[in-house]
């Protein structure tokens, strides 16, 4: 048949290798990662984390600020779960959609509970003498990232 | 370990006064019980001739907030004292963002030349593999 510019498709053909030998390679790889955390061989980590209907990017010692009420006081450490991805300078590790817990321990604090600035919520329609004006202050709460740990529990 | 943002709460209020009942009826019921609950903010309560009972908030950082409590029940000046001792001294301005690292990037920041690879490696149409 002679091969015309359909025959193949535009992007370069890829061929995918052995999966024995992809499955020892995925292996040795875990193994090594799972040594570097173990020897604790990783300087600052980041991660991922779905909280508060929002994903954070966070690392260690660093504030977060959210629009909501939580049910912890002042003061209260709280472990947060729901954790996506954890990186640090030479691997990260992504899950599928979520990590496990007894991989990553992410902690924080609740620092502070205030309201948000005064937001004015005002209806007007002209020539109709109708004006309506609300001021409006939601809770907040501040909370600071203490510490992300991992555990070399990979397989 | 965790420091409380609010340093002393003072209470001025006249004992006299019609609309400083609410401060009054705090202070008998509810003040031990508010002090007990946040050991480590101090109470002042002091019964002056002032004409508005006010409630006096000094954070850490010497920001002083002034709350008015007149005609208000002993139940609101407890929800107001909660959300006092809540708060830091920071001004109540509007935050452009809600978060605030100091590390903001771990692996290095991204610039239009990572991933890609470098000028010596790309074969060009006029240059020879060698």
């Amino acid at each position: 048949i002679a091969k015309t510019s359909l025959t193949s498709p535009p992007w370069p053909e890829v061929k995918l290798p052995d999966p024995a030998e992809e499955a020892k390679y995925h292996a040795e790889v875990v193994q090594k990662v799972n040594g570097m955390i173990a020897a604790g061989q990783y300087g600052r980590l980041f991660a991922v984390v779905h909280f508060a209907s929002k994903q954070w990017k966070i690392t260690s010692e660093d504030l977060i600020m959210m629009d909501n009420v939580l049910e912890a006081e002042c003061g209260d450490r709280i472990r947060m779960e729901k954790v996506l991805l954890v990186g640090a300078d030479d691997f990260t590790l992504i899950g599928r959609p979520l990590l496990g817990k007894d991989l990553v321990r992410v902690e924080a604090t609740v620092i502070e509970k205030t309201e948000s600035w005064p937001k004015i919520n005002m209806r007007f329609w002209k020539r109709h003498n109708y004006q309506r004006k609300r001021i409006i202050t939601n809770p907040q709460t501040v909370l600071r990232i203490n510490t992300i740990e991992i555990s070399p529990c990979l397989s | 370990r965790y420091v409380r943002q609010l340093q002393r709460l003072q209470l001025l209020f006249s004992p006299t006064a019609a609309d400083a009942r609410g401060a009054r009826q705090f202070v008998e019921e509810e003040a031990l019980d508010f002090t007990r609950r946040h050991p480590d903010v101090v109470l002042y309560v002091s019964p002056r001739s002032i004409p508005a009972p006010l409630l006096l908030a000094e954070y850490l950082n010497g920001t002083v907030r002034e709350e008015l409590i007149a005609s208000k029940t002993s139940e609101e000046i407890v929800q107001l004292a909660t959300k006092l001792a809540g708060q830091s001294g920071l001004d109540i301005v509007r935050i452009r963002k809600p978060f605030h690292t100091d590390n903001p990037s771990v692996q290095g920041q991204w610039h239009p030349l990572t991933n890609k690879p470098s000028a010596l490696i790309v074969q060009g149409p006029r240059l020879q593999p060698q």
